[in-house]
């Protein structure tokens, strides 16, 4: 062999030069060996960490979409006019030689007036003066990329006819800590905008436009406290890549379904990696794990009702309003006044108006963020009797037909009670039309029907949550069987029995209470999302079964059908309560109530509450509309109307489904 | 071939092996200077004749040309215009020294210009002096025990050296000094002579660096450029700011730093690239280091060719073109050990040590075995002059080889 030979070679001297050679080699292939193959891994890595950017994809959040498919949450797309760096590289190198060469004909000509004042050649120290340093060619650099760059900007801004804002500070950022990613210059194009883009910037060399996809609620305001608002999110979710090079945010929700499904949302965010070279600027991009757009909600939520509830409410300032399809506890509509627009989330703070909208937003007086609906404790006033009625006519002691002399306010005790309701003979129907605290602090007071509120109360599940909304909704405050055993006055009775004293409720646990008197006494779990349905799925991942009986009232059809009817007296009758939410030719059932509110141990003045509970029709009761008022008049004057509103718009929808339908009898809360 | 005598015997005149060797390496450089280049290149719309590997493809050709020529004329007929070619050769040294004459490059005065064709002289010199070395030690053995003779081939040796560390090219300065040894070494030079010198040299050489490495600035004796110094540090894993003195500020601290991550860049730059070839390599034209620039952009296709080759096609690659290097180094000990005389082995001797160390201290730097020096690897890095004097060394083994002595 040729190596061989030449190691055993005679002549001493070659056989050295033979030996170093080939110890030489031994060495070039033992480093080659350790490098390549020992420390490969390690190289491979230093080449990855310098040469690649790992950049998140964010997810297409789901949409929510109403109980027909219509959407109330979607994502738009927002153009934006990127400047991407690595195309004007070159550019910037131009502009930078010609600044240097600049500034060195410059420094030469001082050199030379510095040279001709002296009279004498400079010294080398002073020539030193008089050459470019490499600070300034760091100016330089920093200072012709930024020129390059906002002439462009500003080019663009001339043709889009607007000015735009382009910082040094911004640019400089961007450039030094993410030079690989493009800057957005234009956010949210509008569409005369994008036109123009198209027309005249299409080939400016690093302008481009770009879609990035942007939580949009398409109806502003609506269902606002239904739909909560997401905010742009940092934070890396379970099972995903936590460290990136650069992170593209997507939302997080952070109220209402929003956030209640958050998960199922906002799908899984992909990643790319982008290979970047010895400048740092872009080269190219592979995408390793594509993002999977998020699961889409839908609900039971009715737009047409949802809007025309929020249109009657929102006049009457602060309230809640709950629509309840009472054969299957679906909620149709559900609106907390005041509401807040949504987008305000996203958009983010540019404008004025938004900035009026966030003090809006956080104004502690009126408090837009709570949902009335579900997350405030409210006395139920007079409301309320509708269970003590149902409570005395199981125990027998309530007679509907007989009459009650009522002396115009009642004695407990040593306390009287006042009463709004005139003096004179009531019976049950009367009662409930006048709303007489007297008639109903006699029917309370009677033996065996304390007992009994509180088991209608327990099987209404008062002082219970509905899970409907985790986290924005209260349980209320409702007697236990314990509670009434010790420490338990007639007074407290008497207060009970007129809803006042040791009950809250909310507007949903009433809606579900008006239900159930309406469909014969099921307690229904009130519903509002229907399905969950994966993106591109034909079928949805997951239902939510309709019409969950929670629990049963438990009373005799003949009792609910006294109450029922007491209640169709309170509206149709010229002197009921609930008068003003008459429509003919469309019964409904209603009952008003004004709570009194404490306060800080007083009982406010003007701070009363008020309630109109109803449902219709009353032949076959489809809804139940519950409306609340703070701080109202009296449910008959300010709540009754509102719901006579609602109603109107049930009616109208039913009639625009059954022309749409054709002939046959539709019932809109039965419609896919 | 009207000059070439008629063969003696049926072997070929050629080292045929050695050739092929030469080949392989050629068709390799003119592919991955290539892959180096072409990336750069092609954006620029440069035509295609204007291209780096298309040069390289020339130059090849003109030195395919040159060594023809220098295996034609018998090696005893250049001999004895050695003298003249050495003197010729330190004559072009000198030029280049010569402001208006040389023309310089990244701070060091290399080249001389021949009608827009730039030429390093240092090259040619490394040649020139191995031939008149080779003259000069092929005397009588006897004639060797005398000082005089021994301290003038040293003479011939520090000579070029000295030019060529003037340039300054440290590298290329560097490769003479084991040439010069070496050919000392097998014309039979007195084995306590060479003792002495490497004794003395060796102590030298650490005093040097020592000085240059550790001493503070006013202590140093000897003086080379900020660069080289800069590459000595980096070779010995020297803290600049620790280097510079208790004195600096902070904020010069930094900087030193900073400057300090700036030179080992390029050695940085060819581990990784080296290193992260792996087995395999990432297939020609697909290296990242190569086409994402991190690879030292001005000296990728020249002094760093190794680093692309060896990220593109893996240990497999670089052990290839070991192993090519290997055949033409131990043909060139065969052809040493068949000279028809000592001037013939002598020149073998020579031409081989100079392509060894090249090889050596280049694909040494490569890997961070040898500090970086500007020396370019024989047949595959770009640049005319490299090209020819390899292809022209190449040559002269053939030489030595044809005019062998007979069995």
């Amino acid at each position: 062999m040729l190596i061989l030979d030449q190691l055993k070679k005679d002549d001493p001297h070659l056989r050295l030069l033979a030996t170093v050679t080939a110890i030489g080699l031994a060495i070039l292939l033992g480093g080659l060996w350790w490098v390549q193959l020992v420390s490969s891994e390690y190289y491979q890595q230093k080449l990855d960490i310098q040469a690649q950017r790992t950049v998140r994809i964010p997810a297409l959040r789901g949409a929510i979409v109403d109980r027909e498919g219509r959407l109330l949450a979607e994502n738009r797309p927002n153009y934006n006019v990127d400047l991407y760096l690595e195309d004007l590289s070159p550019k910037f190198d131009a502009a930078f030689l010609a600044a240097l060469r600049q500034t060195r004909t410059e420094l030469a000509r001082r050199a030379a007036e510095a040279a001709k004042q002296l009279g004498r050649k400079l010294t080398p120290a002073e020539r030193k003066e008089f050459q470019v340093s490499d600070a300034m060619v760091n100016d330089l650099h920093r200072v012709t990329r930024y020129q390059v760059s906002s002439q462009i900007v500003a080019n663009l801004g001339v043709r889009l006819q607007e000015t735009i804002p382009f910082t040094e500070k911004v640019f400089e950022r961007r450039y030094s800590e993410a030079r690989a990613l493009p800057l957005p210059v234009v956010r949210q194009l509008s569409a005369t905008n994008v036109a123009r883009f198209e027309e005249q910037s299409m080939h400016t060399p690093g302008l481009e436009l770009d879609v990035q996809s942007l939580r949009y609620y398409p109806h502003g305001s609506l269902a606002a406290h239904l739909l909560g608002y997401v905010t742009r999110n940092e934070i890396a979710t379970d099972g995903e890549l936590a460290e990136y090079s650069y992170r593209l945010d997507d939302y997080a929700g952070k109220a209402g379904l929003e956030l209640q499904f958050d998960k199922e949302l906002r799908g899984v965010a992909g990643a790319k990696s982008v290979l970047v070279n010895n400048q740092g600027y872009r080269q190219s991009e592979t995408v390793w794990a594509p993002s999977e757009p998020g699961a889409s909600l839908a609900l039971t939520i009715d737009l047409d009702i949802q809007r025309a509830t929020e249109l009657a409410l929102q006049p009457k300032g602060r309230g809640a309003a709950v629509v309840l399809d009472t054969q299957n506890g679906d909620v149709l509509a559900m609106a907390s006044a005041p509401a807040y627009n949504l987008n305000m989330f996203v958009q983010g703070l540019d404008t004025a108006a938004a900035a009026k909208e966030w003090e809006r937003f956080g104004d502690t007086n009126s408090r837009p963020q709570l949902n009335r609906a579900t997350y405030e404790n409210y006395p139920p006033g007079s409301i309320f009797k509708i269970v003590v009625a149902l409570a005395g006519l199981e125990a027998g002691t309530l007679n509907p037909r007989d009459t009650f002399q009522s002396p115009g306010f009642a004695m407990v005790g040593h306390r009287r009670i006042k009463d709004t309701a005139p003096p004179g003979p009531y019976d049950l129907d009367r009662a409930l039309a006048l709303s007489s605290n007297s008639y109903f602090i006699e029917q309370g007071l009677k033996k065996g029907v304390l007992p009994r509120i509180v088991e209608l109360g327990r099987r209404l599940h008062l002082g219970e949550k509905s899970g409907l909304l985790p986290g924005q909704e209260t349980k209320g405050i409702f007697p236990t069987a314990a509670d009434i055993t010790s420490g338990w006055s007639d007074s407290t009775t008497a207060n009970l029995s007129i809803g006042q004293g040791p009950i809250d409720v909310t507007p949903l646990q009433m809606a579900v209470m008006t239900a159930a008197v309406a469909n014969g006494g099921r307690v229904f779990a009130p519903r509002l999302v229907t399905r969950i349905q994966a993106y591109g799925a034909e079928q949805p991942s997951q239902v939510f079964p309709e019409g969950v009986v929670r629990d049963n009232l438990g009373v005799s059809k003949r009792s609910l059908d006294w109450v029922r009817e007491a209640m169709v007296h309170d509206v149709e009758d010229e002197r009921g309560t609930g008068h003003a939410c008459r429509i003919p030719g469309f019964r409904i059932g209603g009952k008003t109530g004004t709570a009194q509110v404490e306060k800080n141990g007083h009982i406010a003045k003007g701070a009363q509450l008020t309630w109109f509970v109803s449902f219709a029709p009353y032949e076959n009761p489809r809804y139940a509309v519950v409306v609340t008022v703070e701080s109202g008049a009296s449910g008959g004057l300010t709540c009754a109307p509102v719901a006579r509103q609602i109603y109107q718009a049930l009616r109208e929808r039913e009639a625009q489904k059954e022309r749409k339908a054709g002939p046959k009898m539709g019932v809109l809360a039965q419609l896919p | 071939m009207m000059l070439s005598p008629t063969p003696k015997e049926k072997q070929s005149r050629f080292d045929l092996l050695q050739l092929a060797a030469v080949l392989a390496l050629i068709v390799i450089s003119v592919a991955f200077v290539y892959s180096a280049t072409a990336g750069s290149e092609l954006g620029t719309h440069l035509a295609w004749h204007r291209q780096t590997y298309f040069r390289q493809i020339i130059w090849f050709a003109l030195g395919l040309v040159a060594a023809a020529g220098a295996c034609v004329i018998e090696y005893h007929v250049l001999s004895r215009w050695s003298v003249v070619i050495y003197w010729g050769s330190i004559l072009t040294l000198v030029a280049v020294l010569i402001p208006g004459l040389g023309s310089s490059h990244h701070g060091a005065g290399r080249w001389i210009e021949f009608g827009g064709i730039q030429l390093q002289p240092s090259e040619f010199a490394k040649l020139a002096f191995i031939l008149a070395m080779a003259h000069y030690l092929s005397r009588p053995m006897d004639e060797l025990r005398q000082p005089k003779i021994f301290w003038t081939a040293l003479g011939l040796m520090v000579l070029p050296f000295v030019l060529i560390m003037k340039e300054p090219d440290l590298g290329s300065g560097l490769v003479l000094l084991p040439t010069g040894l070496a050919m000392l070494y097998a014309a039979g030079a007195p084995a306590a002579y060479l003792r002495r010198l490497f004794t003395v040299g060796g102590l030298a050489t650490v005093l040097i660096l020592g000085d240059l490495l550790f001493a503070p600035q006013r202590w140093q004796v000897v003086h080379i450029h900020d660069y080289q110094k800069s590459r000595l540090l980096v070779y010995f894993g020297l803290d600049y700011a620790t280097y510079a003195g208790r004195e600096v500020s902070p904020a010069e601290r930094q900087r030193l730093r900073e400057k300090q991550f700036n030179a080992s860049l390029n050695v940085r730059q060819s581990l990784i690239a080296v290193g992260s070839g792996g087995l395999l390599g990432k297939g020609w034209r697909q290296g990242r280091q190569n086409g994402l620039g991190f690879l030292p952009q001005a000296s990728k296709h020249n002094d760093f060719i190794f680093s692309v080759i060896a990220e593109e096609k893996g240990f497999i690659g670089s052990v290839t073109v070991l192993a090519l290097y290997a055949v033409i180094l131990f043909t060139g000990i065969r052809i040493a050990g068949q000279a028809r005389d000592r001037l013939g082995k002598l020149l073998a001797v020579g031409v081989v040590t100079l392509l060894f160390s090249h090889v050596f201290i280049n694909i040494g730097m490569n890997i961070r075995i040898m500090p970086v020096t500007g020396v370019p690897l024989p047949l595959l890095s770009y640049g005319g002059s490299s090209v020819l004097g390899s292809l022209i060394a190449i040559g002269l083994l053939q030489n030595i080889h044809i005019y062998r002595k007979a069995y």
